[in-house]
């Protein structure tokens, strides 16, 4: 499990322990055709980190500049019908969370929204970029 | 017909200055070779390196020729690189030459050495001196790291060697 993740998660489980959504520990994992954050609605998943590392200056000596690049996802599910009266303040805080992680040269959340059926997913793209050699 | 590449470790372009205050006009080698070796920056992280060498000329039109006549004059030589800026080269130095930024700020006559495909034997060069000019480091967030470009404004001709 990655630093980033472990981060997220307990900035996240601080940010929204008032609020009537919940943190899962767990790995957004599917069980059949469901994920689980659709099974277990209002609790907040986060996937493994993914990274990647690119060439940010090329030097003719090979002293080249690179930068990491990691993202996460996170989602969290509610009733389409009957959504939560701080559904707002959950989401807030949920990319506020970016915040949290330290020496970042980019920390971005980006949000989209999908409708299915009776149920709203909130996915949530973290970027985070730092320097490397 | 041979080309000159320089993606191999032992052909990597070199670019060494030396601005100790010591006056080498007399034999710019011994900049680097004899007694100032002991005070030779090698700039890294060079991205490019264009190496002016222009002639000037003056040109004219005469009534009794179809062409115009051309004749030299001065040529205006100067190193070009754009760099990352590396710690120990812009702020440090080596031995008693400053780091760039220092060379910069007081004007320092510097000489300068640019190997053109690695220093090993045999591998050609050229010399000479000058001012280091120029000079503008930039950072923005979105390639957070200091980069800058940096020419030599070079006094005199060039001079060819081999390693």
């Amino acid at each position: 499990m990655s630093a980033i993740r472990d981060a997220l998660l307990a900035n996240v489980t601080t940010n929204i322990s008032s609020t009537s959504c919940g943190v899962s520990s767990e790995l957004p994992w599917a069980q059949g055709d469901t994920p689980l954050y659709e099974k277990n609605m209002k609790k907040f998943y986060l996937s493994e980190e993914s990274s990647a590392t690119t060439q940010l200056f090329a030097t003719i000596d090979r002293n080249d500049v690179f930068q990491k690049e990691r993202s996460l996802t996170g989602f969290i599910t509610v009733d389409a019908k009957n959504q939560p009266n701080d559904i707002d303040t959950v989401v807030a805080a949920v990319i506020n969370s970016r915040l949290a992680i330290a020496d970042q040269s980019v920390n971005e959340c980006a949000v989209a929204v999908d409708t299915e059926e009776d149920r709203i997913t909130y996915t949530f793209e973290y970027r985070f970029v730092t320097i490397t050699n | 017909m041979a080309y000159i590449p320089v993606n191999s470790t032992a052909e990597f372009v070199r670019l060494e200055i030396n601005a100790d205050g010591v006056d080498y006009s007399g034999n710019v080698a011994a900049a680097f070779d004899g007694a100032g070796s002991g005070n030779v920056l090698v700039v890294p992280a060079l991205q490019d390196v264009t190496v002016n060498a222009t002639p000037g000329t003056f040109r004219w039109k005469q009534l009794d020729s179809l062409s115009e006549k051309v004749v030299t004059i001065p040529s205006t030589n100067s190193v070009s690189v754009t760099m990352v800026l590396d710690d120990t080269a812009f702020f440090t130095g080596a031995g008693n030459t400053s780091g760039i930024f220092s060379i910069t700020n007081n004007k320092t006559e510097t000489y300068f050495r640019l190997y053109w495909q690695g220093n090993t034997s045999g591998d050609k060069y050229i010399e000479g001196n000058g001012y280091l000019e120029a000079l503008a480091p930039t950072v923005n967030p979105d390639a957070p790291v200091w980069t800058s470009p940096l020419t030599i404004a070079v006094t005199g001709d060039y001079t060819e060697g081999t390693v």
